[in-house]
């Protein structure tokens, strides 16, 4: 009970710091591999201003992901948007290119050493019974489902949200009523981004990071789209809490070893059996871009 | 895919601005010294100190005229922790930069491919780490261990305290990650404390690259021993420290390889006052006398601005034992330096050195541990900074 407890709590933020990656993919249709970059600079970014203001890190928040969000639109007017023109295969190359670029200005800044972000309740629990309920924990997956949930109306009842799903489903069908597909793909880029930053901010809290931590979340993150179902927000959060909860058990019952393979197995297991994942939806390509 | 001009010109404007970044500037008459560092990937924040070691060495030697007379300059690729590039640097540091001399990269796992090209080309090869047994066994005689002891007898100083505990604990759990660095370290400890009556309760092997500790953590509580024995690196060990705080679970005797020692991070990581009793083992003390030692740490705080680790210190030694081998033989002639100094003992901020055929080095590490904010040597007593060690470590202060 306790390993399923921890797993949902991790699988929270995982689905969180997935969000952006599957926003992204949702509405441009590529793999943005800056994402364990842009985590792990929020995550810096956090650091930094907790240690300068003595803010709580969960109320940095706001201010990591505007940083972020104008990162993201720096990132796609600079480069993602330049790249687009060689093809997918391009941009994803420049995408790899420029989260070693970020790797190495987060080094110049911060250093090589390990940093954390501590709290007062950082080494406290909620106890119920046998049960442990880590108090960071809590408030990151609190803050993760609050941010999923804003995520959920903004897409849901707003006209950007229209546009971007629009922009999503059929981006000829968009521009022809009036939709600015590049501004929905520059926002949406923007947000994704922004997304990704406060999930670093809330990982800086739950664990010790370094300039290269983003590497390990490249394979998770991939593994938790896939498994939602490419492009799909519902997909990430389910996809992220059966990863959360397989990994938690199978580090408990199995090995470790098993638990850090288990994003990459999921991924190929996924390929084969369900390509489309557990909420993606098979299109008619020839329909779609008709 | 077409990549057009601009592009083109963009990338291999970044490919030569990485290849410049990655080595220094060279002038015909100063003496190279060529290494491959893990300076980015899972041992960076271990390599960058250790690269800062090389640094002070550098600078104190430069102002006393060099060595043989020349000024040392250092060339230095970056390896991202990879075998191949470890390899295809040290080929690339002999055949191309032509460098005098090489000095070692960090970890066993690096060093082990790295001495091997150097072995080939019949040059010496000091290691600032990297002490995994299987390193010593391929019959190299250029190769020289510049810490006081290695994997292999790593688990000696705390093995030995326990053995001298009145109050033996009754159960043990082990943790470790795996890398030949670690996993050794705790398994010899195991077999010993195993032989002394310390039931194991739980035993757990985890890859490089775990990030989620909680599960470990739980089990760890679950179980409930007396005494934790940790293979960590540097980031895992707050990590795993920073996961039974949060499920409330403090060991009566707590014990991990190399974090601890990283006196910079890890107090700021696990919560100051959290790190009282908590034992390590390791090659070098700031406060250690031994000549050399006092100097290098106030250079190092100057050069740098901030307090000296065990790895910069490790790598700090690699150097002096190389400056004492080139000195004696008064040249640059690599078996001669091996020679010389597998016959001779090399005084170091580490101690005195000596070496077997093997490159083994015949001393001890030392057992420290966290007392009153501050890491203190414990043992051997002829090192010891404390009268005595903390038999109980305190629970996790909120």
């Amino acid at each position: 009970m306790q390993a399923v407890l921890f797993g949902l709590l991790v699988g929270g933020v995982y689905a969180l710091a997935s969000s952006g990656l599957t926003l992204i993919f949702g509405v441009m249709r590529i793999v943005n591999l800056t994402h364990g970059a842009v985590l792990v600079a929020g995550a810096f970014l956090t650091y930094t201003i907790c240690t300068a203001t003595g803010l709580d890190p969960f109320v940095t928040i706001p201010v990591v992901g505007a940083v972020l969000f104008c990162l993201g639109w720096l990132i796609h007017r600079l480069v993602v948007q330049r790249a687009e023109h060689g093809g997918e295969g391009t941009v994803i190359l420049s995408t790899l290119a420029l989260a070693m670029v970020l790797e190495g200005v987060t080094i110049l800044i911060w250093g090589q050493e390990p940093h954390t972000v501590a709290t007062s309740y950082s080494r406290t629990s909620f106890r119920l019974g046998d049960l442990v309920f880590p108090t960071t924990q809590v408030y990151g997956s609190a803050c993760a489902l609050v941010l999923l949930a804003a995520l959920y109306v903004l897409l849901n009842r707003t006209w950007l949200g229209r546009a971007v799903r629009a922009a999503t489903a059929n981006p000829q069908g968009a521009e022809l009523v009036g939709i600015r597909v590049e501004r929905v793909n520059v926002a949406a880029f923007s947000l994704g981004v922004a997304l990704t930053g406060a999930a670093g901010a809330i990982l800086a809290v739950l664990s010790p990071f370094t300039p290269d931590s983003g590497e390990q979340w490249i394979g998770l993150g991939l593994a938790i789209v896939v498994l939602g179902g490419m492009g799909s927000l519902g997909g990430a959060l389910i996809g992220a809490l059966v990863l959360g909860v397989a990994e938690t058990l199978t580090a408990t019952y199995g090995s470790p070893g098993w638990a850090t393979a288990m994003p990459f197995a999921v991924i190929v297991l996924t390929l084969l059996l369900r390509p489309q994942g557990i909420f993606g939806i098979r299109v008619r390509e020839d329909v779609v871009s008709a | 895919m077409t990549i057009d001009r601009r592009s083109f010109l963009i990338g291999a404007s970044l490919l030569s601005l990485t290849t410049a970044c990655g080595s220094s500037g060279s002038s015909s008459s100063s003496l190279k010294i060529g290494a491959s560092l893990p300076l980015t990937g899972p041992a960076a924040d271990v390599a960058d100190p250790g690269y800062k070691g090389y640094q002070v060495w550098q600078s104190q030697i430069n102002a006393r005229g060099g060595l043989l007379g020349r000024k040392v300059e250092f060339v230095i690729h970056d390896d991202g922790f990879d075998q191949n590039t470890v390899v295809s640097n040290y080929n690339r540091l002999i055949t191309q930069d032509r460098v005098d001399l090489l000095i070692g990269t960090f970890s066993s796992f690096l060093n082990l491919a790295a001495s091997t090209v150097a072995d080939r080309n019949r040059m010496l090869y000091i290691e600032p780490s990297g002490g995994a047994a299987e390193i010593f066994t391929r019959g190299h005689t250029r190769l020289f261990f510049s810490q006081p002891g290695t994997t292999d007898s790593a688990h000696r100083p705390f093995a030995g305290y326990v053995e001298g505990l009145a109050d033996k604990p009754a159960s043990a759990a082990y943790l470790y990650q795996d890398d030949p660095s670690t996993d050794m370290p705790i398994q010899n400890l195991q077999k010993v404390l195993e032989g002394l009556g310390v039931k194991t309760v739980y035993q757990q092997k985890y890859p490089p690259d775990t990030k989620n500790f909680d599960a470990i953590a739980n089990a760890i509580r679950q179980a409930g021993p007396a005494l934790l024995a940790h293979g960590a690196l540097e980031v895992d060990g707050v990590a795993v420290v920073q996961a039974l705080q949060r499920v409330g679970f403090t060991p009566q005797h707590l014990y991990q390889t190399r974090a601890p020692s990283s006196v910079n991070t890890y107090p700021k990581g696990i919560g100051e006052t959290n790190t009282e009793a908590i034992f390590t083992v390791g090659s070098w003390h700031p406060a250690a006398k031994y000549p050399g030692n006092a100097e290098f740490v106030a250079d190092y705080r100057k050069q740098f601005n901030q307090e000296p680790s065990e790895d910069a210190a490790n790598s700090y030694t690699a150097v002096q034992v190389l400056q004492a081998g080139v000195q004696a033989v008064g040249k640059l002639d690599q078996d001669a330096i091996a020679a010389w100094l597998h016959a001779n003992t090399v005084n170091t901020i580490v101690g005195p050195l000596k070496w077997d055929a093997r490159g083994v080095p015949d001393g001890s590490l030392l057992l420290m541990q966290w007392q009153r904010g501050k890491l203190e040597v414990v043992a051997p007593a002829s090192a010891a900074t404390v009268t005595s060690a903390i038999a109980a470590k305190p629970s996790w202060a909120a």
